[in-house]
């Protein structure tokens, strides 16, 4: 995005390119009916696009991109809800009020892997493995190709850095 | 999909730099644009003051002025906390009840040292049935610029953002119209050029209902 703002096309492509999975996941657990409608869909992760392209400038680069491109991706849902409000029954804002979390889980998996980024690789991704992907250790020993007691070792050092950088309140 | 794809082609063939304080900067514009029409549409309709240097070196003039102009800055900042969509509640607003109660304190004053026949010639002054509409009319084109600097901003709670705006135009249009209107009293000031700017604030919020959506 900050790339993208300085005038750069292909890191602004890039980036836009990134969020049409996003938005699509995030629009397909609001739009009532789902799957349905994957055109209407397609219409409102395009639209956000388009937003978030020409709104660039509203975006202030001292805040967490996501918080500012969900609010884009609500307000086009509203708007959408609202114009079609005639045949839109009431019921199907608990849909919406119910998917809300999703956008919580998103952020935090992005701030997650941020956070992982300051650990050795390998630590990383023995932190990823076992305790999101939720893989036994030997599975994820496996994938890693190292021992089970390895594994563990990686994790706990892991854990223990991240927990200090975290008190050290960063 | 391959429309999105074409979409984003397209999208990133227009990549101009956006200045780090780019909202800002496109309410400024806004406003300074707008209000030179005003400043026009002043000068062609009612004229500036003749007295203009004397009153330089009065304090009404200079406490009328500062007035209006601390609210312009104070709804600017309003208003620009509103352009940006991960903004709900509008931020700075408490700041513009101090030059209110600043002159409210003055306007007292004023009142404590005149005979109570003439507090109401003080406040109605010759013009206060026409002071409110004059700025409401001179806001006019300001609240076209910000109109023009908010197509590139992202508001989401659009009555809100209107108002701001209408408040910032109508600020901005009472500085300008003290430019000819020779009312002294900070009485007067406190509620009829407030009530303009009231005024322009409350057609805001009705117009960006609709002019801000997008």
């Amino acid at each position: 995005m900050l790339s993208g703002l300085e005038g750069d096309g292909q890191a602004h492509a890039a980036l836009l390119s990134a969020l049409v999975p996003i938005l699509r996941s995030f629009y397909r657990r609001r739009v009532p009916g789902g799957g349905d409608f994957l055109d209407d869909i397609e219409d409102l992760v395009q639209e956000t696009l388009i937003a978030v392209h020409s709104r660039r400038d509203s975006y202030d680069r001292t805040r967490p991109f996501t918080v500012w491109l969900f609010a884009i991706a609500r307000y086009k849902l509203i708007d959408n809800l609202r114009r079609c409000r005639a045949m839109e029954p009431v019921e199907d804002l608990l849909d919406i009020l119910v998917a809300e979390g999703f956008e919580d889980a998103t952020l935090a998996r992005m701030d997650l892997k941020r956070l992982l980024e300051i650990l050795p690789a390998k630590q990383a991704k023995a932190i990823w493995d076992t305790k999101i992907d939720g893989l036994s250790v030997a599975e994820a020993a496996n994938s890693s190709r190292i021992s089970a007691s390895d594994l563990k070792i990686s994790v706990h050092r892991g854990l223990r850095t991240l927990v200090a950088r975290i008190r050290g309140g960063q | 999909m391959r429309r999105t794809e074409e979409l984003i082609r397209q999208l990133a063939m227009d990549v101009k730099p956006v200045r780090s304080h780019a909202i800002g900067w496109r309410i400024a514009v806004g406003i300074l644009g707008g209000g030179a029409i005003s400043l026009l549409l002043l000068i062609a309709v009612f004229g500036i003051r003749p007295d203009l240097h004397e009153a330089l070196r009065d304090f009404s003039f200079w406490v009328r002025s500062l007035y209006t102009v601390s609210l312009g800055i104070g709804a600017m900042f309003v208003t620009a906390s509103l352009a940006r969509p991960d903004n709900v509640r509008a931020h700075w607003l408490w700041l513009l009840v101090v030059p209110v109660l600043l002159l409210t304190g003055i306007g007292i004053g004023e009142m404590a040292n005149v005979p109570l026949s003439n507090w109401q010639s003080l406040w109605l002054g010759r013009s206060w049935k026409v002071c409110p509409w004059r700025i409401l009319m001179l806001s006019a084109p300001i609240f076209a610029g910000m109109l023009w600097a908010f197509r590139r901003f992202a508001p989401t709670r659009l009555p809100l953002a209107g108002a701001a705006a209408g408040l910032t135009a109508g600020a901005w249009s009472a500085t300008l119209y003290g430019l000819y209107c020779q009312e002294e009293s900070a009485i007067f000031v406190l509620t009829w050029f407030t009530l303009g700017m009231l005024l322009a604030a409350l057609l805001g919020a009705f117009l960006g209902r609709r002019l801000l959506r997008w």
